[in-house]
């Protein structure tokens, strides 16, 4: 096999001294980001995304990377313990996690959850390995239309399954387009919706957005509600690690599904959140002991997890194949990607093995580092949420300002950081889906670009979307997703007295 | 207190008047097809009428209540309204004294004001609080990563 070659010589790369180094600090810092609450996965890479300038780019990656998994972990840490999700993608955890932890088994709730979480990792790691040059293959024969297509049916597919409102998905989307049209046009080097201020020529960098939105806007979020950590004890008992592990293969019929439903989550960009919010939902549904979920129920920690983590996973697979990516966090990583000088998408199989190789035989070790950390880290992590929140809010409000000027000396950045809060906490607050904003301010640039050059192939005409088979079946497809809310929602208003009472409240899904 | 209605509204106006700003500047730009292509507004102009319209669209649901929104008729109360302001009040007067007293300065005042006034931490302790940030700032940008963060105006005219 092609891959497996390739992939061990990615080991070579990922398994040295200095990697492995990066890679325990990259999973510390990232269970530090997953565990405060205000700082997330997609702010915290951002944070570190200046500091990797100087890098290699396979350094580089395994650095953002791993801070992603120990962001993915520390998240759990939070949710199971305090009951306080530390990530949006980790709020399903709560649901059976803290009443599990707060009945005296906490050791079993957080190697349960590891456990699974590892498992889904590993599922989606798999999937990279053997599908991502495959569909890279594939996507060499893209031309613009292609390219096209695929973006719109990636973002069309936010509108049928993220869960959230799909207009209020469609106005998130639009003005991230808008934002990325902000500054000079790439095609004809005009200057466009500066609004009569200068310095937006340079554009409106996807960094500052994310640090406003997921940054100011969490920590206002959590500020609202003044929440005390109460905690359970957070002592690890290692022989129930084990016995916990050893558990998991009898729900291995969950696992599988969680898997399933993650990497499919992941790949079409539904993101981690929206996938384990699914996960919960059909495991309550179909589990045998359905009724019991949200007492503390193992298949109710499973499914979130196992779910949460393939997506989070697989959202790097279309990201390096395609240039698409899967989730707000992969997004901030391909902005990385275009400032390292490598271009994502099919070529990078090409160009940089690797890097490629490199960056999937990490995601192997990576995730083993990420479990064996979080395990050791869990008391010293949960010590700093006993910190006062008085006193870490004003320190991360510090960090997002210094994280947004750093991008380009610019202090109109940290102004527009700061209004990018409260849009950020508005939209939170009303379910409006951030992931498809900032996915849209990160490649809205090169889906118009892929437009305007099909139009040129084309002269004006929109038939080149039907133009040959690929093309016809994926914009169809993104149509078809497009219509799904509407169709979903006429099949409702047909068979009407269903009451919507037992249905999980469905705004609960985006966060 | 804010009913979730209002701040529904709130927000479909902010975004539909986004929109409408896109569509004006965009029209600048030219829109529609030209000897060069598609023009260069043409995209942004398209985004911005799909802002607006969905805009408009959130504001009737926003008017006309769903079941789901009659559940929340409250979104902010008035103590977390309280609350909101307590954090942001405190750093938009941080981003806007930065320019003048420099990010170093600024955020030490900041982490001082924030903890000391409303008594959270005793003075000392805020104080020493304050020196560490700055402190802390200064060693991992200045020096490790040699990134410069701003000096301020008042730093400037004392010929720092």
């Amino acid at each position: 096999m092609d891959n497996l070659g390739e992939l061990l010589h990615g080991f070579t790369i990922a398994i040295t001294v200095p990697h492995l180094a990066l890679m325990v600090v990259g999973v510390l810092l990232g269970i530090l980001v997953g565990v405060l609450p205000g700082l997330g996965a997609p702010n915290g890479v951002s944070l570190l995304l200046p500091l990797t300038f100087g890098m290699q780019p396979v350094s580089a990656i395994i650095l953002l990377s791993s801070m992603y998994w120990g962001a993915l972990f520390g998240g759990s840490v939070t949710s199971i313990l305090f009951n306080i999700p530390g990530e949006p993608s980790s709020v399903a955890t709560t649901f059976d996690g803290y009443p599990m932890a707060r009945d005296g088994r906490p050791t079993t709730a957080l190697a349960t959850a590891f456990g699974s979480a590892a498992f889904g990792a590993l599922i989606g790691v798999i999937l990279i390995t053997f599908l991502a040059s495959w569909v890279a293959q594939v996507a060499l024969a893209f031309g613009p239309p292609e390219y096209f297509a695929v973006y719109f049916l990636a973002f069309a597919s936010f509108v049928g399954m993220g869960g959230a409102a799909p207009i209020k998905t469609v106005v998130a989307l639009a003005i991230g387009f808008a934002i990325a049209a902000i500054g000079i046009d790439t095609v004809s080097g005009s200057v466009r919706l500066t609004m009569g201020i200068d310095e937006l020529v340079k554009g409106v960098n996807f960094v500052v957005a994310v640090m406003g939105l997921f940054g100011i806007g969490e920590l206002l979020v959590a500020v609202e509600e003044e929440f005390h950590a109460r905690a359970v004890s957070s002592k690890i008992e290692w022989r129930e690690v084990f016995r916990a592990i050893g558990r998991l293969p009898r729900h291995s019929v969950a696992l599988l599904r969680s898997a399933a439903i993650g990497c499919w989550m992941g790949i079409t960009p539904g993101g981690p959140t929206a996938a384990s919010f699914m996960s919960y939902g059909i495991a309550r549904r179909f589990s045998r002991r359905g009724r019991y979920f949200g007492t503390g129920e193992v298949e109710g920690i499973i499914s979130p997890e196992t779910a949460d983590h393939a997506a989070g996973t697989s959202a790097l697979l279309p990201m390096l194949s395609l240039g698409i990516p899967g989730s707000a966090t992969a997004a901030v990583m391909m902005g990385g990607l275009m400032i390292w000088g490598l271009n994502p998408g099919p070529m990078l199989f090409v160009d940089s093995k690797d890097f490629v190789w490199g960056l999937i035989a990490s995601m192997y070790v990576g995730n083993i580092v990420a479990v064996v950390l979080v395990l050791l880290t869990v008391p010293v992590f949960a010590a700093l949420m006993r910190i006062p929140f008085v006193i870490i809010a004003p320190l991360i409000v510090i960090i997002c300002v210094v994280g947004a000027y750093s991008v380009s000396n610019s202090y109109l950045d940290v102004v527009m950081m700061l209004g990018f809060g409260i849009v950020g906490y508005l939209f939170k607050k009303l379910f409006y889906p951030l992931a498809p904003l900032v996915l849209a301010i990160v490649i809205g640039d090169k889906a118009e670009d892929a437009f305007r050059q099909s139009m040129l192939m084309s002269k004006g005409s929109l038939g080149i979307f039907f133009a040959n088979k690929l093309v016809t079946c994926l914009i169809v497809g993104g149509i078809a997703l497009l219509l799904l809310p509407l169709v979903l929602q006429l099949a409702r208003l047909r068979r009407k007295p269903a009451p919507s009472a037992n249905e999980t409240d469905p705004e609960k899904v985006i966060i | 207190m804010i009913s979730r209605r209002a701040l529904e509204l709130a927000t479909a106006i902010l975004t539909g008047s986004f929109g409408v700003a896109v569509v004006v500047q965009s029209l600048d730009n030219g829109i529609g097809w030209s000897s060069a292509g598609v023009d260069s507004g043409t995209f942004p102009f398209l985004t911005g009428i799909i802002i607006v319209l969905g805009s408009l669209y959130n504001l009737v649901r926003g008017v006309v209540p769903a079941a789901t929104l009659a559940n929340v008729p409250i979104a902010i109360t008035s103590i977390e309204l309280r609350r909101l302001a307590g954090l942001f009040v405190p750093a938009a007067i941080f981003v806007a004294a930065i320019p003048l007293l420099g990010m170093y300065l600024a955020s030490a005042l900041y982490v001082f004001a924030v903890l000391a006034l409303p008594r959270h931490q005793s003075v000392p302790r805020a104080l020493a609080m304050a020196a560490a940030t700055a402190l802390a700032l200064y060693v991992v940008f200045e020096r490790m990563f040699q990134v410069s963060l701003p000096h301020g105006a008042l730093a400037a005219a004392f010929g720092f």
